[in-house]
C-alpha cells in the first residue's frame, strides 16, 4: 500500500535540477516578446495613445491599444460549466479606466529589451475622473442575509456576557514567486497557450469565448505551476492579449507579468470589515452570534468574499444571523486567495471568541470545547465526520496548554514575555466533476487527467492512488496532467482536487484491470473513470468539512520591541491523508502564510491616486525563512468515506484558517493589546505605553 | 564553442566571454540584457527563475566565481571572463549535489519555482562562515523567499548536509 506513506514527490528530481518546465520557460521559434503598459490613473478615460516613439525603437513590431486590438469578447456570467473569470471585460476593450495599472497598451517586439524600452515610450493622455478608494464600513453596500436562525438580537440583548467588536483584514496580494505568464502560439485556427493556470480546463473555456473560437481550437498547458494560492485560478488579461497579438502577427508571443503588475492586474484578497456580536450565558454556552461583513470590490465586479463561510456551522449556537455586502472602489478585481471567506471570517469570529473568554474569565480552550459543533446547525444536517473537539484536546496536550497562566504578561522565558493563544479552523471538503484515463501496459501504467499540480503534490498523489488500485509499484506509474486536451479534471482550488480525482482514478484503474482480464494478450488496455461533483449540489444530506486547531506561542521583548512567532502546534482532522510528507508541508506552509497574514502583509493604496504603493517584495513583506516558527503538525486519521472511497479530503487551505487569530490572541496574552486590524504592527504594541 | 546571442537591436553590441557550467562561450550581447534574461532567453537555461527582477526574492540566485549572486541585478556584459554556475550545472553529471538530494529527501519545496535559487544559495552557504544552529541557516537563507513556506524542511535539508560534511 502506498496510500498513507510519506513518499518523495515523483517530480522532485525535475524540480531540483531545473528541468521542470514552467510557462515562462517556454521558448518557441520566431517568438516575440510582449510588454504591457499600465494606466497611471485609477479612474477616467484614455484620450490618446501615441505609439510613435515606441514604434521607432528598433525591434518593436507592434503597439496595440483599444483602437487596434481587434475583436476580443468580454466574458459573461461565470459558472463552472461555462467558465469562471473575475475580470470579465476583455483587455483594451474600451477607453474607460477603472483601476490604477489597468492595461492601456501592449508593445510587442523581437526582444524583451526592445519591448520594455518601447513600453516605456508609449505616451498616453488621460482625462482623469474622480477616484474612490475611501475606507469601507461594515454596514456598507446592499445587505445580503446569508443565514439566519432564532432571534439573535433578543438573545444578545439578554445575554450575561457579550462582545461587540469590529475586525479588519487588509488587502493581501497572493505573490506566488512565479510571475503570471502566457506564451501563445497559433497553428492555423488553433491556439496553444502555455499558461500559469490552476485550472487548465476553465482557462481553455474562458479563452475560447474571449477569442471567439470553439473550445477544441484552444489547448492550454500548465505542466508545472510556481504556485498560485488562488491568484492563478481564473484567467487574467495577459492571456487574451498574448493570444490576440500572436494571431494578428502570425508569430508566438510571450508575456510575463511583472512583480509590480501582480499587485494590480491579477487579483488580490479584498479588504474586509467585519462586525461580530457574540454572547454567552454565565457558563460560557453561546446564546447568539451575528457576523456582518463587507469587502471591497472593483467597479465592474461584485466579488463576495463570503466571510461567514464557516460562521454558520463552526459553533453550536441557537441564534445566528450573518450578512454580507460589497463596497465598490477603484481597485482591480479581487479574487479568491487561499481560504477565501473562511480565513478572514475566522479571524473575526475566533478573535471575538477569545475576547468573550476573557469577559467570562474562562480558558479559551474550555470555551471552544463547550461550543464545538456536533452537527451543521447552519444547514441543519449532520456532518460526514467531525472531530474538532479531539483537535482541541490533542493540540492542547501536545502544546502543554495546561501550564498557561491567563494574566497578561504573566509568563516568561529567557527574559522574554511569552504569549499563548489558540484558535480553531475549518474548511470545506467537496468534489468537482472528474474524468480519468489510465493506460495499462505489461508492467507500467500512465494516468491522464486535465488537472494540475500547483505544488500540492497532485502528481505523486495520483501515482499513489493508481499504484494501490492497480497493485503496481509507484515507480512504475507515470502521470500526465496540466493539459486541457486530457480527460477533464478538477481545478486546483478550494482544496478539492485530491478528493475529486480519487473516485475516477480508482474506477479507471478497475476498468483497465477488468479489460486486461478479458484480453490478457493485449499489450495495452485503456480504462476510463468518471465521477460527479458534490460541490454546488442544492440540498446535500450531509455536511463535509475539515477541522483543526492551532496553539501558538509568541515572544515579546518590549525593550527592543521585538515580536516573534516561536512555536506552533497544529492538529488537523482532514480525513485520510494520502501522503503525509506532502500534506505536512501544505500545513506548515499555510502556517508560515498565516504568520505573514498576522504580522506583515498589507497592500497600501495611495488615498489620492489609488495606486498600490508597496507593489514590490521589499515593501510588501511576506514571511522569510527567519520568520518561520518551529511547527509540530499532527493529522487525525478519520477517513471521510462519504466523500470518496479513500476517505481523503484536501489540506491546501485549512492550515491557514485560524492562524492569524491564534497569533493575535497570543499577542494579547503577552502584551495586553488586542489587535483587531491586521496586520499586527510594532506601533500597535508600543502605543499603549506612550499614551 | 560559440553561440550567437539574441541579435542586439538597440543598445550597444558588446563582445563578452563567459564560462557557463564549465563551457566557455563567446557572445555578443545587448548592453541592456540582464544576466538572468541572457541565461534564460538566449542560452535557454531556464532553470534559473525570475520572481521579481528587483533582487528581492532570490529566485534567480546563481554562482558567479563561486559566490552566490542575483542574476537579475547584473548585466551580462559585466561578466566578461567570469565563471557562472546555474542549477543545471550543480549536479556532477547524474550524481546530484548533496543539497539537491537533501531537498528531495526532506521535501524542501512544494511548487519548485524558488527551488533553483534556494539550492544555489544553500550550496554556496555551506562554504560561508555561518554558525551551526537552525536559526543560523534560517538567517543565511532569508534572501530566498519560498511563498509556499517550506522553510522548516529547507532548514532540515541543509542541516543534514552540514552534519554529513562535518562528520566526514
Amino acid at each position: 500500500m502506498s496510500i498513507g506513506t510519506p513518499l518523495d514527490r515523483i517530480e522532485g528530481h525535475l524540480k531540483v535540477t531545473g528541468a521542470a518546465d514552467y510557462a515562462s520557460d517556454r521558448i518557441l521559434d520566431n517568438m516575440l516578446y510582449g510588454v504591457t503598459v499600465g494606466s497611471t490613473i485609477a479612474a477616467g478615460r484614455v484620450q490618446r495613445v501615441d505609439s510613435a516613439a515606441a514604434l521607432a525603437v528598433p525591434g518593436v513590431v507592434a503597439v496595440f491599444d483599444h483602437s487596434n486590438i481587434g475583436t476580443l469578447h468580454s466574458f459573461g456570467k461565470s459558472s463552472l460549466k461555462e467558465g469562471i473569470v473575475d475580470e470579465h471585460r476583455a483587455p483594451l476593450s474600451g477607453d474607460d479606466v477603472r483601476y490604477y495599472g489597468q492595461y492601456v497598451a501592449f508593445v510587442v517586439a523581437q526582444t524583451l529589451e526592445a519591448a520594455t524600452e518601447g513600453a516605456a515610450l508609449v505616451q498616453v493622455t488621460y482625462a482623469p475622473g474622480a477616484v474612490n478608494i475611501t475606507p469601507i464600513a461594515s454596514d456598507e453596500g446592499e445587505r445580503n442575509v446569508g443565514s439566519h436562525r432564532g432571534d439573535p438580537d433578543k438573545a444578545f440583548a439578554a445575554a450575561a456576557a457579550k462582545i461587540d467588536q469590529t475586525y479588519r483584514t487588509p488587502v493581501e496580494t497572493h505573490n506566488p514567486i512565479e510571475l503570471h505568464a502566457t506564451v501563445a502560439s497559433w497553428e492555423g485556427d488553433t491556439v496553444t497557450l502555455f499558461e500559469t493556470s490552476q485550472a487548465v480546463v476553465n482557462h481553455r473555456n474562458v479563452l475560447a469565448a474571449m477569442l471567439g473560437v470553439s473550445r477544441d481550437k484552444v489547448r492550454v498547458f500548465t505542466h508545472y505551476l510556481g504556485s498560485g494560492f488562488g491568484g492563478k485560478l481564473w484567467p487574467w488579461q495577459q492571456s487574451p492579449l498574448a493570444a490576440a497579438a500572436a494571431r494578428r502577427l502570425g508569430r508566438p508571443v510571450k508575456v510575463v507579468v511583472t512583480r509590480e503588475q501582480m499587485f494590480m492586474n491579477v487579483g488580490h484578497r479584498p479588504q474586509t470589515v467585519q462586525r461580530v456580536r457574540i454572547s454567552a450565558d454565565a457558563d460560557g454556552r453561546l446564546t447568539s452570534l451575528q457576523h456582518d461583513a463587507t469587502n471591497h470590490a472593483g467597479m465592474l465586479d461584485d466579488y463576495d468574499e463570503n466571510c461567514s463561510e464557516a460562521t454558520t456551522y463552526f459553533y453550536s449556537v441557537p441564534n445566528l444571523r450573518v450578512t454580507s455586502g460589497q463596497a465598490k472602489r477603484n481597485v482591480g478585481p479581487p479574487t479568491s486567495m487561499r481560504g477565501p471567506g473562511a480565513v478572514p471570517g475566522l479571524f473575526a469570529t475566533e478573535s471575538a471568541l477569545d475576547e468573550l473568554a476573557i469577559v467570562l474569565n474562562m480558558d479559551p480552550l474550555a470555551l471552544h470545547l463547550r461550543n464545538a459543533p456536533s452537527r451543521d446547525e447552519g444547514r441543519d444536517i449532520p456532518f460526514t465526520s467531525c472531530h474538532v473537539a479531539e483537535c482541541y484536546e490533542l493540540g492542547a496536550q501536545k502544546f502543554g496548554w495546561r501550564d498557561r497562566t491567563p494574566a497578561v504578561g504573566s509568563m516568561r522565558r529567557d527574559d522574554m514575555i511569552l504569549g499563548w493563544g489558540m484558535a480553531g479552523c475549518s474548511w470545506i471538503a467537496d468534489r468537482l466533476y472528474c474524468e480519468v484515463r489510465v493506460e495499462l501496459h505489461a508492467d507500467s501504467a500512465r494516468v491522464f487527467c486535465a488537472t494540475q499540480d500547483i505544488g500540492t503534490g497532485t502528481y505523486t498523489m495520483l501515482a499513489q492512488i493508481a499504484s494501490d488500485a492497480l497493485g503496481m509499484p509507484v515507480r512504475h506509474i507515470s502521470v500526465s496532467i496540466g493539459d486541457s486536451s486530457l480527460p477533464p479534471g478538477p481545478l486546483s482550488g478550494g482544496s478539492m482536487a485530491t478528493a475529486s480525482v480519487i473516485p475516477a482514478t480508482i474506477d479507471a484503474c478497475k476498468d483497465a484491470l477488468h479489460k486486461r482480464e478479458r484480453a490478457p494478450s493485449q499489450e495495452t488496455v485503456v480504462g476510463y473513470g468518471r465521477s460527479n461533483a458534490t460541490f454546488g449540489v442544492d440540498k446535500p444530506k450531509k455536511s463535509s468539512h475539515s477541522f483543526g486547531a492551532h496553539f501558538i506561542e509568541v515572544t515579546w521583548q518590549p525593550e527592543i520591541a521585538r515580536l516573534r512567532v516561536r512555536r506552533v502546534v497544529t492538529v488537523i482532522d482532514g480525513g485520510k491523508i494520502i501522503n503525509p510528507k506532502t500534506a505536512r508541508n501544505q500545513i506548515e506552509g499555510a502556517i508560515v502564510f498565516g504568520v505573514g497574514m498576522a504580522l506583515f502583509e498589507t497592500t497600501h493604496y495611495d488615498p489620492k491616486t489609488a495606486a498600490p504603493l508597496n507593489r514590490n517584495l521589499a515593501d510588501y513583506v511576506v514571511a522569510s525563512n527567519a520568520d518561520h516558527p518551529a511547527m509540530d503538525v499532527t493529522f487525525l486519521d478519520y477517513p471521510d468515506y462519504d466523500l470518496n472511497p479513500l476517505g481523503a479530503r484536501g489540506v491546501g487551505e485549512i492550515g491557514l484558517a485560524g492562524v492569524a487569530p491564534a497569533i493575535t490572541s497570543a499577542v494579547y496574552h503577552a502584551t495586553g493589546v488586542r489587535v483587531r486590524d491586521l496586520p499586527v504592527g510594532i506601533e500597535d504594541l508600543l502605543a499603549p505605553h506612550l499614551t | 564553442m560559440t553561440v550567437k546571442g539574441q541579435e542586439p537591436i538597440a543598445g550597444q553590441k558588446l563582445a563578452t566571454s563567459l564560462m557557463v557550467n564549465g563551457t566557455r562561450y563567446q557572445v555578443e550581447v545587448d548592453s541592456r540584457t540582464s544576466l538572468l534574461d541572457f541565461l534564460r532567453e538566449t542560452m535557454g537555461l531556464t532553470g534559473t527563475k525570475k520572481g521579481c527582477d528587483h533582487g528581492q526574492c532570490g529566485a534567480c540566485t546563481i554562482h558567479v566565481n563561486g559566490q552566490r549572486t542575483l542574476a537579475c541585478l547584473t548585466f551580462v556584459a559585466m561578466h566578461d571572463g567570469d565563471e557562472i554556475t546555474t542549477v543545471e550545472g550543480l549536479a556532477n553529471g547524474d550524481e546530484l549535489h548533496p543539497v539537491q538530494a537533501a531537498f528531495l529527501e526532506h521535501d524542501g519545496f512544494q511548487c519548485g519555482y524558488c527551488t533553483p535559487g534556494q539550492l544555489m544559495s544553500a550550496a554556496a552557504m555551506l562554504d560561508e562562515p555561518w554558525g551551526p544552529d537552525d536559526a543560523d541557516v534560517a538567517e543565511a537563507m532569508s534572501g530566498n523567499i519560498c511563498r509556499c513556506g517550506a522553510y522548516q524542511n529547507i532548514v532540515a535539508a541543509i542541516q543534514s548536509v552540514r552534519k554529513a560534511n562535518a562528520s566526514s
